[in-house]
């Protein structure tokens, strides 16, 4: 077997021709199965490696939205799925800043980032509560990543601690680390670290001010709002 | 020889570092790439890779392969960033691959195994992986693959269909 499979490997590779003992083989059920497995181990490998030679540069496309309550928001999405939400930022520095962070060109594009703009709009008039986009969170490191998707099932009029966060990523210890990793998320708002306050009714802190905190979670009805 | 020419010639030889680098720069970086698993870490250890290849280039004597140095030189910062970065954390095993996008177009079948092959090809040992690279994407013949990970040409044959049959295996029964 392993002297058919040596040789049927030789062929595939252009290492060696076919054998008489080999073309019996291959005439076998078991040296058919083995040749079509090959040839798709080939071609698999083909479809995951062949091009990370010419890896093309990503383009991520965005779009502003005007808020009623937080002014202008900032939406960016790559071809995977949303990679960045902002406000209380200029337009020349959401795009440079974007461009530089994922290495990628940074295109205008409302009909490519339509669907989220739809549910973020929907969001703030008070008629939607939960978001349903892809995310791309490559960027991100692996602990953080947990943390984001810790926060991502906080549901709306609700608040947890980051000390419970923590817990629920199984580092009980690790409140601070959960406080930096979620002053660093990239899509506020939709990944709603707002939902994340400090222990004994305490607001917390807020990477876009307090101010915007306290404005969503009244959005959201939560009583955390008045802390 | 006479001074004149030997000027000439090592102004040959320094001008060719340049474009020797030049013209390999995308293969050795999809090489990496390939090592690696990731674009930015191969462009990394590729800038590594050439600052190496200038310290060194004066060992490298004429009659060289000047393209096979230059892989046996990639495969080394390489092999150490590989090294460098499994000391620094778990990766994969803590990714939660719900969190993950999935990857739109190909069946759900197609998709499994898209998957299990990847997996298999980060578990093979770094120099098995290399071996098969060099072998399938970048034409080197088995001299070459010992030329560049050290060996004989059996060890770098043995290396490739190693890898070749652990990435079979993955696939399970083939319909």
């Amino acid at each position: 077997m392993t002297g058919h499979e040596d040789e049927l490997i030789a062929l595939l590779l252009g290492d060696r021709r076919r054998s008489p003992a080999l073309a019996r083989w291959l005439g076998t059920l078991a040296g058919r199965r083995e040749l079509r497995a090959y040839r798709r181990s080939l071609d698999t490998l083909q479809q995951l490696y062949g091009n990370a030679g010419a890896a093309p540069r990503r383009i991520i496309y965005y779009c502003a939205l005007p808020t009623p309550i937080i002014g202008r928001v900032f939406v960016a999405a790559s071809e995977t799925g949303l990679v960045r939400v902002s406000f209380r930022q200029s337009e020349a520095s959401f795009v440079a800043e974007l461009g530089q962070r994922l290495g990628a060109d940074v295109v205008r594009s409302p009909a490519r980032t339509a669907d989220i703009v739809h549910q973020l709009r929907a969001y703030f008039a008070g008629e939607r509560r939960r978001f349903d986009v892809r995310l791309d969170l490559r960027h991100t490191t692996p602990f953080q990543r947990r943390v984001l998707m810790a926060a991502a099932r906080v549901p709306a009029g609700q608040v947890v601690s980051y000390g419970e966060i923590a817990r629920r990523i199984g580092q009980p210890h690790g409140s601070r680390a959960v406080g930096q990793a979620l002053g660093h998320n990239p899509i506020p708002i939709v990944i709603p670290c707002h939902r994340v306050v400090a222990a004994g009714e305490r607001i917390g802190g807020y990477g876009g001010g307090l101010g915007i905190k306290r404005k969503l979670l009244r959005l959201e009805g939560s009583a955390a709002a008045s802390w | 020889m006479s001074p004149r020419v030997l000027d000439a010639s090592m102004s040959r030889r320094r001008l060719s570092l340049a474009e020797l680098t030049e013209r390999h720069r995308g293969e050795i970086v999809g090489y990496l790439a390939r090592l690696l698993g990731d674009r930015q870490e191969a462009e990394d250890a590729c800038q590594e890779a050439f600052l190496r290849a200038h310290r060194a280039f004066d060992r490298l004597g004429p009659e060289a392969n000047s393209r096979a140095w230059l892989y046996r030189i990639a495969t080394n910062a390489g092999l150490n960033a590989a090294r460098r970065r499994s000391h620094r954390a778990v990766r994969a095993i803590d990714v939660d691959p719900d969190a993950l996008p999935a990857a739109a177009g190909p069946s759900l079948e197609r998709h499994e195994e898209l998957r299990a092959v990847r997996r298999a090809v980060e578990a093979l040992p770094p120099r098995q992986r290399a071996a098969l690279m060099l072998r399938q994407f970048h034409d080197l013949g088995y001299a070459e693959i010992a030329a560049t990970l050290g060996g004989n040409e059996d060890a770098a044959r043995a290396n490739v269909y190693q890898a070749l049959k652990k990435v079979r295996a993955a696939l399970g029964g083939v319909r």
